[in-house]
């Protein structure tokens, strides 16, 4: 199923989308409510009927969106985030077909279920078992499919005995629990979620993100709008920041959810920060950091942001005896080293690493913060460092993040990949992460001999493999 | 014709708030479902009081009654489902602004669930003529079976009515006052109460017949209390202001639908 708003039909009309590769499709979408007084009811009635429009006098219009684009893959988890205002839920009910665009065009292909207000449509005098049944076909459902969905709604209600009662009798947390469970029965291919995940008590809060998330794994396109930023940075695949209107990023949602903090702190405290834009050289300019959000997700280039009063001047990768490395052999000890230039004295600070697969899984994260050292101060420059003892990874290549940010996650620099490093092995283990072993054999299993060629190397000679990969190994020049 | 598939696609919707909506309305009272057949009755009584005792009329032979409950019913229904219409989408406004929603439905809802209602009070008609045969003052006539028939043309045209002011009403306000006004007019200026034949002056029963409920309450009175059929201009009538007014209101929904959401 397919459906296309706008005034702008494709060429070709809209039902070849059927086949569509990617869930949602937005293109220079843009949308004005009109205001309209009292006095003038009749006009507005004439000139809707006439134009199909709610036009009255030309300037008495409000831009809540501006030339939106962006296109959301099948099974994508997409955040939007934004100020209150900002276009997000007029976003989510063009989408969702409630209202439509002043301009621009949506193409949305599957099936759609919006959660925008949980329960809209229950009716007050009667019974939850009906209000399922009613607000399932309001959902799309036809009477046998909600037949077959029954028990698992009520059971993921958790309403139990009171499903027979009137639905006026039923607390809000029950109410709303009752319209999540059916929205999420709806087995929709696009599932829009707007603010509604933030309802209930903490228990219900997390069982619905638990849903999502199963959902999510199956395949479901899921699009939200919310304030929460952690469920944003937690769920989503990719993320979108509007402000009046205007996609300011698209990208990364862990990048675009810190751009918009770093704004909001910024116009939060206005002149209050001292650093000028161009004594800080490190991070990028704002223009810059949208250029970069909307790049591919894991480039290869690093990607750096933040707010400049406190930098890391470098990171690196050390051997125990302070080399910098960028291939190393598992099981070697290493240490990741943060040399941190202080511009603004700081007393809220935070410093984090995280350990990346090149295929974008995260191996390992963790921050002063999560480990309970609580900041002091933070006055001059000084160097940080992240001692392992040993780094038990799988062969592979791997990155590396380090930041320096606030306990509310706004980035003074957050050096997205700022480090690449192989680990060399010539065991052809598997998986990430390789734990220091060895085997011990008794009784009658015997083995021949050990293949040296397979056994693990040390630092310098993975590097030498690293740089050789694609030659035969020379056995002689191994011990 | 597109309106018509998706009308098709909401049946199941449009008949699941219908029986929301009957029985939210009796949820709670005590009499429950019998005050849909006891209203028409109550009403009856007092006009029929008002109309045998107080106003007694002579122009209608037979049992005035009768003749009373035959025309109040339609026109019943006409009047309640279109003053329902008018607040049917604003009352609903979660509905049009939170889920994606048919606001078609909407109308269509309270036109099918007044539809009930009427239905609902057809068996006491019946059993008051069957009452009145007994006692020998009217005999049951075989036009009765041409009840449905009307019913469906009047529910076509009732429709349409509800769907255009239903859309209309969100973008005027004041359209529920006015057809509220309208209402108690029309009421009079439809021959419920009186025989069209009966008025004397040739340009107002002109008038009376350029209400639209004239050839429906007047085709009603013919086959329940006078026993002949329909007139040919009323049946020709009928069936164009019930064609008029689907055309009607799906045009002005059509053209509406876009904005409701907005203007509500």
């Amino acid at each position: 199923m397919s459906r296309s708003v706008g005034d702008q039909r494709p060429a070709g009309g809209g039902r070849g989308a059927a086949a569509a590769s990617f869930a949602i499709g937005v293109e220079n979408v843009s949308k004005s409510y009109r205001l309209w007084g009292r006095r003038s009811q009749f006009a507005t009635l004439k000139s809707a009927l006439l134009k199909r429009d709610l036009k009255l006098e030309p300037d008495a219009s409000v831009p809540a969106l501006k030339k939106v684009s962006f296109v959301i893959d099948r099974g994508e988890a997409f955040g939007i985030i934004g100020r209150n205002g900002s276009g997000k839920s007029t976003l989510l009910k063009i989408i969702s077909g409630i209202l439509k665009p002043t301009s621009g065009r949506v193409v949305v292909s599957g099936r759609v279920a919006a959660l925008i207000e949980l329960g809209a449509g229950f009716h007050p005098e009667i019974t939850g078992r009906e209000n399922i049944y009613i607000n399932g076909i309001m959902l799309g459902l036809t009477r046998r499919e909600i037949d077959q969905r029954f028990d698992r709604i009520v059971e993921f209600s958790g309403i139990g005995p009171f499903i027979d009662q009137p639905v006026k009798t039923y607390s809000s947390g029950m109410y709303v629990r009752l319209g999540f469970a059916v929205a999420v029965h709806v087995d929709p291919d696009i599932l829009l979620i707007d603010e509604v995940l933030s309802v209930g008590d903490e228990e219900f809060s997390q069982k619905c993100v638990a849903k999502i998330q199963e959902m999510k794994y199956r395949g479901v396109t899921l699009m939200f709008v919310t304030h929460q930023l952690e469920q944003v940075r937690n769920l989503c695949d990719r993320a979108l920041w509007l402000d009046h209107g205007e996609a300011v990023a698209v990208g990364d949602p862990v990048r675009v959810v810190d751009s918009y903090l770093q704004q909001v702190a910024g116009s939060r405290t206005a002149q209050g920060v001292v650093v000028s834009a161009t004594a800080v050289p490190a991070p990028e300019t704002e223009a810059q950091a949208e250029e970069n959000a909307a790049s591919p997700r894991d480039s290869l280039e690093e990607e750096r942001w933040g707010s400049g009063e406190v930098i890391l001047r470098r990171v690196a990768l050390v051997d125990d005896q302070g080399r910098e490395l960028v291939a190393l052999g598992a099981g070697t000890p290493v240490s990741i080293e943060l040399d941190v230039e202080v511009r603004v004295p700081q007393d809220d600070f935070v410093f984090g690493i995280g350990i990346y697969h090149a295929d974008g899984n995260c191996v390992y994260g963790t921050n002063t913060e999560l480990e309970g050292f609580m900041p002091q101060h933070l006055d001059r420059d000084g160097r940080v460092r992240f001692a392992m003892r040993s780094l038990d990874l799988v062969a592979g290549s791997y990155r590396i993040d380090a930041a320096v940010h606030t306990r509310n996650g706004r980035a003074f620099d957050y050096r997205r990949g700022c480090i690449r490093f192989v680990v060399g092995a010539r065991v052809h283990d598997i998986g990430v992460y390789r734990p220091q072993h060895h085997w011990e054999f008794e009784g009658g299993i015997t083995f021949r001999e050990i293949d040296l060629l397979k056994r693990n190397v040390p630092a310098p000679v993975a590097e030498y493999i690293r740089d050789n990969e694609d030659e035969p190994p020379r056995p002689k020049k191994r011990k | 014709m597109n309106e018509l598939k998706s009308l098709y696609r909401h049946r199941q919707l449009i008949a699941a708030l219908t029986a929301r909506d009957l029985k939210a309305r009796y949820r709670g009272s005590i009499l429950g479902f019998f005050w849909s057949l006891a209203n028409p009755l109550l009403l009856l009584s007092v006009y029929t009081l008002v109309f045998t005792v107080f106003f007694p009329q002579q122009a209608v032979k037979g049992p005035y009654p009768l003749f009373l409950f035959a025309g109040i019913l339609p026109w019943t229904f006409f009047s309640a489902a279109v003053l329902e219409a008018t607040t049917s989408i604003s009352s609903n406004a979660g509905l049009i602004k939170k889920v994606m929603f048919p606001a078609e439905a909407l109308p269509l809802v309270v036109v099918s669930s007044h539809l009930v209602h009427f239905a609902l009070a057809m068996p006491i008609l019946l059993a008051a003529t069957g009452a009145f045969a007994v006692a020998h003052q009217i005999s049951i006539h075989w036009t009765i079976a041409l009840v449905p028939l009307l019913m469906i043309l009047q529910t076509l045209f009732v429709a349409g009515v509800a769907m255009t002011v239903a859309s209309a009403s969100v973008l005027f306000r004041d359209l529920r006052d006015i057809i509220t006004n309208l209402m108690q007019l029309g009421f009079f200026i439809t021959p419920i109460i009186y025989l069209i034949g009966n008025i004397q002056s040739r340009p107002l029963r002109a008038l009376l017949r350029l209400n639209p409920m004239t050839p429906f309450v007047v085709s009603y009175q013919d086959v329940l209390f006078f026993g002949h059929l329909p007139g040919l201009a009323d049946s020709l009538l009928m069936v164009s202001y019930a064609l008029a007014s689907l055309a009607l209101g799906f045009l002005v929904f059509e053209r509406l639908r876009d904005v409701l959401a907005e203007a509500i």
